[in-house]
């Protein structure tokens, strides 16, 4: 969920791209399967951190673009300051080499 | 269409009709561009991804069947009629009329009509706990009434008139409230129909029969509404438990005074496996820490 956010910060994104920048962000270690994917986006949706920005038909089959909403964007905001916060306790005890 | 593409098509069934329509184009799509070229047979990690994402996305649209109450009740009094008609249907030759009526109830709960299916079960039930007590109600029935399939006992050879009314008091009270709401209720799934002969079914094992098919129903159903419960965090699986639990009750009180006996340990699982569905439900730790922190903070 945090990924997916985060990705989509960047602007509204379909599943293909958001799928893409997952795996590039994470260095190939966070790769959901499409159905986790969705699962995680109808979630967002429902709680309303995404919404759908526009549909287009590609090939045939129709394809959602989909956008951080301002609420999306003040939990994923809060979530960084939080572990930013839980990170700095750690690096502020250890001494500059 | 490629062997892949028919593959995965077979694999989205797991998600409900209305989500399939909607989004299952999208979801294939993105299957198959992300497929390596060449590959025929699924991915397995994908595979895992859509029946898990397909059995949330039915879980989800079964939270949105209307008030958890409501739908607590309706799934409650459809496992209860549907054991009741599996419980008459061995003997459908010798009473074709009284089986006939009790499928007609688990069809009118089925389908969501309470006012249809609440007299179906009052008379359906009057009739079993006259055939269990031995006395004659509305039409001669030859006692005992011998199973033609399915089981080898004589019908309510091993369950008292009071256990058969109590079944048909809780599934009738379930129904009056749905009916008293004055309106119908979704229609349930084709599949409660089709447990109905598994149900029924009770092999001859030695020293005595054993309801297998009931079991083996019964802790699955449970044990699904455990995990349904936990992932959605809703009452109405566990609801439906409940009222299922009070009639198996009502049916294993008298075979519990017996100290160490069989039904004393089934009936332990199927509380344990009931109470862990409503507490997942109300996600209990979270619940127990809140009321903590109420308790414990001073005004």
């Amino acid at each position: 969920m945090y990924f997916v956010l985060t990705v989509l910060l960047d602007g509204p994104m379909h599943g293909h791209a958001i799928m893409k920048e997952i795996a590039a962000l994470s260095g190939g270690r966070v790769r959901p399967s499409v159905g986790t994917l969705y699962g995680i986006l109808d979630r967002l949706c429902e709680r309303g951190m995404i919404t759908v920005d526009r549909e287009e038909t590609v090939q045939g089959r129709v394809r959602r673009h989909f956008r951080v909403t301002e609420a999306g964007r003040d939990v994923v905001l809060a979530e960084a300051r939080r572990m930013q916060q839980a990170a700095a306790l750690v690096m502020n005890r250890i001494q500059p080499a | 269409m490629t062997p892949l593409e028919r593959r995965y098509r077979g694999f989205l069934l797991a998600y409900p009709r209305d989500y399939r329509a909607a989004h299952g184009g999208e979801l294939l799509g993105l299957l198959l561009d992300t497929a390596p070229p060449g590959r025929t047979v699924p991915d397995p990690r994908e595979v895992a991804g859509l029946v898990s994402g397909g059995v949330r996305a039915r879980l989800a649209a079964a939270t949105r069947r209307g008030p958890a109450w409501a739908d607590g009740l309706h799934l409650g009094a459809t496992a209860l009629t549907a054991v009741q008609f599996a419980a008459l249907l061995p003997y459908a030759p010798a009473i074709p009329l009284w089986t006939a009526l009790s499928a007609l109830a688990l069809l009118a709960v089925m389908r969501g009509r309470p006012f249809l299916a609440l007299p179906l079960v009052l008379l359906t039930g009057a009739k079993s706990v006259a055939i269990a007590a031995g006395t004659p109600l509305f039409d001669t029935t030859l006692l005992p009434v011998f199973p033609a399939v399915l089981a080898d006992s004589p019908l309510f050879a091993r369950t008292g008139p009071v256990a058969v009314a109590a079944g048909y008091a809780l599934a009738g009270a379930a129904l009056l409230v749905l009916a008293a709401r004055g309106r119908r209720a979704a229609p349930r799934s084709w599949w409660w129909a089709a447990a109905v002969p598994l149900a029924a079914w009770t092999p001859a094992a030695a020293p005595h029969p054993l309801d297998a098919g009931r079991i083996a129903l019964e802790l699955c159903l449970l044990a699904l509404a455990v995990w349904a419960s936990r992932l959605t965090r809703d009452p109405r699986w566990s609801l439906g438990a409940i009222l299922y639990l009070l009639a198996a009750s009502a049916t294993l009180t008298p075979h519990l005074q017996t100290p160490a006996s069989r039904h004393l340990a089934y009936w332990t699982l199927l509380t344990a496996l009931t109470a862990t569905a409503a507490l997942a439900a109300c996600d209990a730790p979270r619940a127990a820490t809140a009321l903590l922190r109420r308790l414990t903070t001073p005004a």
